[in-house]
């Protein structure tokens, strides 16, 4: 349990600037001290894993701010609220990938029609890490039988999985001053790969790009599988180092010992 | 005859350096009742060489500039070849010269061999000991991580706390306002040159001492310690045992000993003395929480909290220290027997506990 909460810990030391400098913003300010939908942003949103990563008000809807005067004017770039209908392409400005999948998927050609848009599922300001969890029963229930999407989850499973122990042994490793900045990069790309296959709702394509996402994961856990098969022989020789040294420590007093008792004997002789 | 033998012989024709080594290792007596808190100062000369060889290594890979240190370093422990093992020696090892330096004080202190006629072998040691401690805080720097970085900055701000030079004292450690570029010049400089220079001085002083006036005897049996001299007069132990080969074999378990500590850092736990802070690039724009010292600093950083004005946090330290220095010339008796010193010795282990409670709650502050 000692290197995920020092993981943990290292991880709130890089975010709460972020958190703190979002929270400086005059949007912050001024919202917080409204009232109902008005004010909900400001509760919801420090929670959210955009604010974890640092992605404020004005990274989405624009604006200035820094300035109270120029926070919602259009001149300094404010967008608002976007409707139903841009909430895709609002969100896509970021994420182009999964944008790109949701628009081919069943979920993007039913937009306008009842079918979800990304806060369906990601929520708006209390925007949720994409994994795994966000397909279930209750939330994919409220528009249709789960039984497909359970499929999809099932299919995802284990590249879920792995993705995660990669991130938790990279994590492992870095903590102890392996550069792992190539790996985790390697992890990245293929997580958000694999993430944009979330959005097409189609086992099949699933399925296959699966396998070439987990090719790339493959490497990865090899790199990582090196680096440790390298620690394991580190410790090794510093144990076989360890060894001799305490050997050597232990013969010395022995001989130490006879060397006292041998002169003893000669001046008591 | 064999070849060491023949170059023996042509060194001994020319320098007599048979002789030399009689008096220095085989004719060289110890008193028979040595304990073995005096191979701590072998253990340090070993560990001192340690850091000086893999310093050097160090300094072929390492590069002292803001935009490359850190990676340098970075490419040092995952790129060259024993990169890692060098530089986790140089960085562990650092921490066993200050654990060896406290235990060696301590036991100095404890037995009072630090009082006349070896007045002067306390001060060099006490040197000694505080240049090692600059050592530690200006090689801190030098990976150029968020830790090395505002560990740096806290540090150097303390001596703003100095009254009406503090200012001039924080700029001239930083070389500006803040600490930058010139700041990791000069600690870089002062790390590889002018505190190992300036060490390797002390250190000879310090041996030249030990050896002049002769290895003290341990106050502790049935035949009380020597009265100090009234001329100077080299400490001669009639029937005492061999330097060498009797007390170097002693010598050689606890550096051995030692060395085990050591390794057990490096091989097993290379994360206990690197901090998850030490391994992020330095951002000056970006203030990581909770950043402390070294766990050999931490009695300074919580005395400065503990006092409501830093300066008098600054003035106790600088008080204790100055006290720690000069004790031979303030604890003049010539009693060196602890069961005759109650007083001193309540006061040390005072003084041992308020260290470690005041580290403590630094840590945990």
């Amino acid at each position: 349990m000692r290197y995920p909460s020092i993981f943990c810990a290292l991880l709130l030391i890089l975010l709460l600037p972020l958190l703190a400098a979002a929270q400086n913003t005059v949007c912050f300010q001024c919202h917080s001290g409204l009232d109902g939908t008005l004010a909900a942003p400001t509760k919801e949103w420090p929670g959210s894993i955009h604010a974890e990563n640092g992605i404020s008000c004005h990274d989405c809807h624009g604006g200035d701010a820094t300035d109270f005067a120029l926070a919602m004017s259009p001149a300094s770039g404010f967008l608002g609220v976007p409707g139903e209908g841009e909430i895709p392409a609002f969100c896509g400005r970021c994420h182009p990938g999964v944008l790109e999948d949701y628009r081919a998927s069943v979920h993007g050609a039913a937009l306008g029609a009842g079918g979800p848009h990304c806060a369906t599922c990601h929520g708006n300001h209390a925007v949720r890490k994409a994994s795994l969890d966000l397909i279930n029963p209750q939330d994919c229930g409220r528009c249709h039988d789960y039984a497909r999407a359970e499929n999809i989850r099932a299919a995802m499973q284990e590249t879920d999985a792995r993705i995660v122990g990669l991130q938790s042994d990279l994590g492992r490793l870095h903590r102890i001053g392996i550069a792992t900045e190539g790996m985790e990069g390697q992890v990245f790309s293929a997580r958000n790969s694999f993430h944009r296959l979330f959005h097409t709702v189609d086992i099949q394509t699933v399925r296959q790009k699966t396998t070439a996402i987990q090719e790339e994961l493959e490497k990865v856990r090899q790199q990582v599988a090196d680096v440790e098969a390298e620690l394991s022989r580190r410790k090794i020789w510093g144990g076989g180092a360890i060894g001799l040294l305490l050997l050597v420590g232990c013969l010395a007093l022995v001989l130490h010992r006879s060397y006292l008792e041998t002169g003893s004997r000669n001046t008591d002789e | 005859m064999n070849m060491g033998k023949r170059i023996v012989d042509w060194l001994d024709l020319r320098l007599g350096m048979r002789d030399i080594l009689e008096q220095n290792l085989t004719h060289y007596l110890l008193p028979r009742n040595i304990n073995i808190w005096y191979t701590l100062g072998a253990v340090l000369l070993t560990l001192f060489a340690l850091q000086f060889a893999t310093g050097i290594l160090l300094l072929i890979y390492y590069q002292p500039n803001p935009e490359t240190a850190f990676a340098s370093v970075q490419r040092i422990m995952n790129d060259i070849p024993y990169g890692w093992l060098i530089r986790s020696l140089h960085a562990v090892g650092a921490n066993i010269i200050v654990l060896a330096l406290l235990l060696h004080m301590l036991s100095v202190l404890f037995m009072g061999s630090y009082k006349r006629p070896r007045e002067l072998t306390w001060v060099s040691g006490f040197i000694v000991f505080n240049l090692a401690l600059a050592l530690c805080l200006t090689g801190y720097l030098l990976p150029w991580s968020q830790l090395s970085f505002w560990a740096t900055t806290v540090a150097t701000d303390t001596a703003g706390a100095v009254p009406v030079i503090g200012d001039a004292l924080v700029r001239l450690l930083r070389g500006g306002p803040m600490v930058g570029e010139a700041t990791l010049g000069r600690f870089f400089a002062l790390h590889v040159m002018g505190l190992p220079l300036a060490l390797g001085l002390v250190l000879a002083m310090h041996l030249f001492c030990v050896r002049r006036a002769g290895i003290s005897q341990p106050p502790f049996g049935p035949t009380p310690p020597p009265q100090p001299p009234a001329a100077f007069q080299h400490q001669e132990h009639p029937g005492g045992i061999p330097f060498f080969p009797h007390y170097v074999c002693k010598d050689l378990a606890v550096i051995a000993f030692f060395l085990v500590l050591l390794l057990v850092g490096v091989f097993f736990t290379p994360g206990l003395f690197i901090p998850p802070t030490a391994l992020i690039p330095a951002d000056p724009f970006s203030t990581p929480p909770g950043i402390k010292p070294e766990w050999y600093f931490l009695w300074a950083y919580q005395t400065l909290k503990i006092f409501p004005s830093e300066f008098l946090g600054l003035a106790i330290q600088g008080a204790a220290m100055t006290g720690l220095a000069l004790l031979p010339f303030l604890d003049a008796g010539p009693e060196r027997r602890p069961a005759r010193r109650p007083m001193f010795v309540a006061a040390f282990f005072l003084g041992l506990a308020l260290f470690v409670g005041i580290s403590v709650w630094g840590h945990f502050s």
